[in-house]
């Protein structure tokens, strides 16, 4: 095994290294909320999005989405997939702290499982970076394969 | 020339339908695989079954308390399950016998194991060090939280039970 294209050039690296912070903080998100997935139920519940019949449904599957999304990150293996999620997701999340911050809700987040902390725009500015990296790890990233040279 | 870009066109469209097709791939395996976890688990929840009414009903925050007398008597008798609030350091330097270490944090992470532990007739007690130590109280609410019933607190429990010389153990069981 030989090492190639490393430090530069520098686009793919950048890519690698957000891919792989976005895995981590998708792992250990994903891994509170499957710990706790009644009070993640109310935590989703607290945002007054969702239906109620969806609520447990969705405190069920996201937790094991955002594994799964870090396993594919981390991996590399479906690499544009997971960061095509992984931008969705983002999406998805700050459009309920947008909303619920317009509203004046005071509610937790729920970002990392259940922590009793109330949102604010701090949260969005966080989920807008997170979304940020994950949009340039789909358009940037090579793989694993791309520095790893096999014999 | 306008062959080329017509090339690369074509290229950039089939290239982004992998993309799509992984990401389906990955939403239906997470999908089947959270709901073969849920319903294996012991605290697995009932996908249909939220209702904000449970969450009122859970919420009372008055956790009844219970005296070192009662709670010695049902020692005796084995109808108690003492649960220790104090972080794990003060657990291992000493507890009450048979005790287990649930920091109000992790109650989501103990509350099946300790489902297992209960009979109809035991209850489960809380307690942590000092009579304004909110510990007790917090990790109480916590297991209710977590469906468990019959919970109370022994406020100042530790003190109390060393100073009456009832068993204590040490270490991390």
């Amino acid at each position: 095994m030989k090492l190639q294209n490393f430090p530069t050039p520098l686009a793919p690296l950048l890519a690698l290294l957000c891919r792989l912070a976005l895995g981590i903080v998708f792992f250990y998100a994903g891994i509170e909320k499957i710990i706790a997935p009644g009070e993640f139920a109310v935590a989703i519940y607290n945002y007054r999005l969702l239906p109620d019949w969806a609520v447990n449904v969705l405190a069920v599957f996201l937790p094991w989405l955002e594994v799964f999304v870090a396993a594919g990150l981390i991996t590399g293996k479906c690499g544009r997939g997971s960061s095509l999620l992984s931008a969705l997701l983002f999406l998805v999340f700050a459009t309920g702290l947008t909303v619920s911050l317009i509203r004046g809700l005071d509610i937790s987040c729920g970002c990392f499982g259940a922590s009793k902390a109330s949102i604010n725009w701090l949260y969005l500015l966080r989920d807008g970076g997170l979304l940020i990296m994950s949009i340039f790890t789909l358009f940037a990233d090579r793989g694993w394969s791309y520095f790893i040279k096999r014999d | 020339m306008k062959q080329i870009t017509e090339i690369k066109e074509n290229d950039r469209a089939v290239r982004f339908m992998p993309v799509v097709q992984e990401a389906a791939i990955i939403l239906a395996a997470a999908l089947i695989f959270a709901l073969v976890f849920n319903f294996l688990r012991p605290s697995g929840i009932s996908l249909f079954g939220f209702s904000p009414a449970k969450i009122a009903s859970v919420k009372p925050t008055n956790i009844p308390q219970i005296t070192l007398g009662e709670a010695h008597d049902l020692f005796l008798k084995n109808k108690i399950v003492f649960v220790d609030a104090r972080d794990p350091f003060s657990f291992e330097e000493g507890h009450i016998a048979g005790a287990v270490n649930i920091y109000p944090d992790e109650t989501a992470l103990h509350a099946a194991g300790l489902k297992n532990k209960l009979s109809p007739e035991t209850i489960i007690v809380t307690y942590c060090d000092g009579p304004q130590c909110p510990l007790s109280k917090e990790t109480a609410q916590g297991l209710q939280l977590q469906g468990l019933t019959g919970v109370k607190v022994l406020i100042n429990g530790w003190i109390l039970w060393q100073d009456a010389g009832y068993p204590v153990a040490r270490g991390k069981k």
